[in-house]
């Protein structure tokens, strides 16, 4: 082939590819606002997100939003509202608050409801037949709204939620003489029916750990909440690992290591398979009892779908037991509009029509979870893929359900449980001594947070 | 009219305006803005804030600060000899004359074009405590020494694979193991240079009743000291920048036994939105490797041969 040959060919090629290869965002119609969204969901979880942008888009001829999935969208985005450039919507999470609050990084939506939300419920109402603006706080369980209303000012708005609770293996319970439909509710029974729930083969190794505390391993600040406890006094923002109820958790967390061996449980647990594959530990029958969210039954779906599940709310302390009102961790995706946004009057409009019971059901049952809406639809439990999405449900309603640690040294407070479990759990010291460590550090840094602050005029931590 | 050689100097110059505008805006600017932030707390979303020192006062006293210290440092100086001694044994082995020398050069050179993040996957499994191969070889012999024990009536010496990634004693040795996974283009560099060491050093070598080991240290090393210096230069580097593979394999765990500077300085950074910090950290990195390249440097000046002419 000679030079001309060549370069036509290539030419073809260039041509062929910006006709048929892959596309950009799709276009949006001539004369809309565009808005440009951030979220941080992929796969199954994107693709839902991306289904309620659609249904937007098609509803309405005055605004196009346009969705882009991205990992670390807490990062891009801080650099992205540095930089003066951010988009006009994002998803962050409800823990994301205290650092994005406190620098002014997004708006809150008060000023912006007040001023818009009477000419979008008027839209609503000729285009969809509803009556008034969805995000009023009557609407909301209570835990659910507290997650996004921090200081008085609504910071975004909960577009979906999880809360944790103990998810057990039913087959399992049967199979140790255990009932099924009565699951451990206190850390005695649950201890107990752990015993029950262990299995070894011939040479004494783990088959099945009946209760494993670092499966899904996601929670390790999480223990002494079960047992009454806080990590940070919500009046004065200080650290509080080394609260005597805190202390009590991690002693029950070493007692397995303790019971069953520390080499046995960590060489055990290094035989989990991932999170989302037949391979997870209570899906593949390696653990029977979890803390876990609700979403996990996506993932039973799509690996196991004949896998007989149970979900309670995670036993307590019988000191603090009280079935009425489950304690339980709450966290939430939020919706949010950053600090210099283009069209925050058109991303306001997107995020209500987010709110509607309508998309916050539909959502909730493509990711799984429970609703962050005070009443259901009476469809909503009958539609969710999660046969025990009640028990989720009244945890998020429940008055002791509990958010991460809203301060803004919450990464540095994470990390140092994280750092840590593993001194809790080889039993390298008392559980005492090492929130005592945990605790010197967090003042440290909290107080470093707090200078900081202090020297720009802002705010506690 | 111009002077000749100013249209070709300014031609010159548009050429390579490509990359001197990329390396001014994406090398150069924020090489130097960092410099400014490491002396001001900036939490990114705000301006920053003048300091002065503190940033790099607070690493005197920022414990898990020393802890990534200390741990970059174990891990280099073990990856880092290790490394390259073991780059230099198996260069000298695949230039010997032998059928399939391709095929193990290949072999050999394949791992380092596999993406980080897929031979991190990889390893995980093998380090894998319950299930991983590594131990599963470890448990086999094991299991043959206590049987060899017991015939001869000693106690069984009990020897099984360690939880690797899980355990605080172990980790870093995994960690450590997986660095020689990727020594391919260090190999590659010296087959090169061995292969140009020329043959009459050997014949003479021979003639003067050399044996083997001897040749290898009297005529190759000081040969190919050029190349061990630049192979060694590379790896302090590398070794002072590590952060994908015990980011995926470990993130740091068990108990901050595998936390790396680089994952500290990254976390300060864009988790804990300290960028005045991380940019101080940063500085501190440049100042460590730049020291050991001078220090590398004024150590090899006796033992590193540049041919003449």
């Amino acid at each position: 082939m000679g030079r001309r040959g060549a370069i036509g060919l290539m030419a073809a090629g260039a041509v062929g590819y910006a006709l048929l290869g892959p596309k950009g965002a799709r276009q949006a119609p001539r004369g809309r606002v565009v808005i440009d969204y951030w979220e941080k969901w992929t796969g199954q979880e994107g693709l839902a997100m991306e289904r309620l942008v659609d249904a937007f888009n098609a509803s309405q001829d005055r605004i196009w939003v346009r969705y882009f999935s991205m990992a670390a969208v807490d990062q891009k985005a801080a650099i992205a509202i540095a930089a003066g450039d951010p988009p006009d919507l994002l998803g962050l999470w409800n823990f994301s608050i205290p650092s994005f609050s406190a620098t002014n990084a997004i708006q809150p939506l008060d000023g912006l409801i007040e001023a818009h939300g009477a000419a979008i419920a008027r839209r609503f109402a000729e285009r969809y037949g509803d009556r008034g603006f969805p995000i009023v706080a009557e609407r909301y369980a209570e835990p659910a709204w507290d997650l996004v209303n921090v200081g008085g000012r609504l910071w975004g708005v909960v577009n979906t939620c999880s809360s944790m609770a103990l998810v057990y293996d039913r087959g399992a319970f049967r199979a140790a003489g255990l009932d099924p439909d009565a699951p451990p509710r206190t850390i005695e029974e649950l201890d107990a029916a752990s015993e029950r729930l262990t299995t070894y083969d011939g040479a004494g190794k783990l088959v099945r750990a009946g209760f494993h505390h670092r499966e899904p391993g996601w929670w390790n600040w999480i223990w002494g909440y079960w047992f009454g406890g806080h990590l940070i006094d919500r009046d004065t923002g200080d650290p509080t690992a080394t609260d005597p109820r805190n202390v009590a958790g991690y002693e029950w967390v070493q007692g397995y290591p303790e019971r069953y061996g520390a080499s046995r449980l960590i060489s055990f647990q290094s035989g989990f398979g991932n999170y989302n594959s037949a391979q997870q530990p209570l899906l593949a029958g390696k653990v029977a009892m979890a803390l876990h969210g609700p979403f996990l039954a996506n993932v039973v779906k799509t690996f196991a779908p004949a896998f007989d599940y149970g979900s309670a709310p995670f036993p307590v302390a019988a000191s603090v037991y009280d079935p009425e009102a489950p304690i339980g961790l709450l966290e939430s995706d939020m919706l949010c509009i950053p600090a210099g946004a283009r069209h925050p009057e058109e991303a306001l409009e997107f995020i209500a029509f987010t709110q509607r019971t309508e998309s916050v059901e539909a959502l909730a049952i493509r990711h799984a979870k429970p609703s962050p809406l005070a009443r259901d639809s009476a469809e909503f439990e009958r539609r969710h893929p999660h046969r025990w999405i009640g028990v989720h449900n009244k945890i998020v309603r429940s008055a002791r359900a509990f958010p991460k640690p809203p301060t803004i040294v919450w990464p540095q407070y994470e990390d140092e449980f994280n750092a840590a479990i593993g001194a809790f759990w080889q039993l390298e010291r008392p559980a005492s001594e090492i929130l005592s460590s945990i605790q010197a550090r967090a003042e440290g840094f909290t107080e470093a947070a707090r200078r900081r602050r202090g020297k720009r005029g802002g705010a506690g931590t | 009219m111009s002077r000749p050689g100013t249209n070709e100097w300014r031609a010159g110059l548009a050429f390579v305006s490509p990359w001197i505008v990329g390396f001014g805006a994406f090398m150069a600017a924020p090489i130097l803005m960092s410099l400014y932030y490491s002396f001001t707390d900036y939490p990114i979303l705000e301006p920053p804030v003048w300091i002065g020192l503190d940033n790099y006062a607070r690493m005197f006293t920022d414990p898990v600060f020393w802890t990534t210290m200390v741990n970059t440092s174990i891990y280099a100086l073990f990856a880092i000899p290790v490394g390259t001694a073991l780059a230099l044994v198996v260069a000298w082995l695949l230039s010997q004359d032998v059928r399939g020398q391709v095929f193990f050069r290949s072999a050999v050179f394949l791992p380092s074009l596999v993406p980080l993040v897929a031979s991190a996957m990889i390893w995980l499994w093998l380090f894998n405590g319950e299930l991983g191969l590594i131990n599963a070889v470890l448990d086999q012999i094991g299991g043959a020494l206590d049987g060899a024990a017991r015939l001869v009536g000693l106690a069984e010496p009990g020897l099984r694979g360690p939880n690797w990634l899980g355990s605080k004693a172990w980790a870093m040795p995994a960690l450590i193991i997986m660095s020689f996974w990727s020594i391919g283009q260090a190999v590659v560099i010296y087959i090169a240079a061995l292969q140009d060491v020329p043959a009459t050093l050997y014949e003479a070598a021979d003639l003067d009743g050399m044996g083997p080991v001897t040749r290898f240290v009297h005529v190759t090393m000081p040969m190919i000291s050029p190349v061990i210096l630049f192979n060694v230069i590379m790896a302090i580097i590398a070794a002072w920048q590590v952060f994908a593979v015990p980011y995926i394999m470990t993130t740091g765990g068990p108990d901050r036994a595998t936390y790396f500077y680089t994952m500290y300085l990254y976390d300060n950074a864009f988790r804990y939105q300290q960028m005045g910090y991380a940019s101080a950290m940063a500085w501190v990195q440049l100042l460590i490797i730049l020291s050991l390249t001078g220090l590398t440097f004024v150590v090899s000046r006796r033992l590193v041969h540049y041919r003449a002419g």
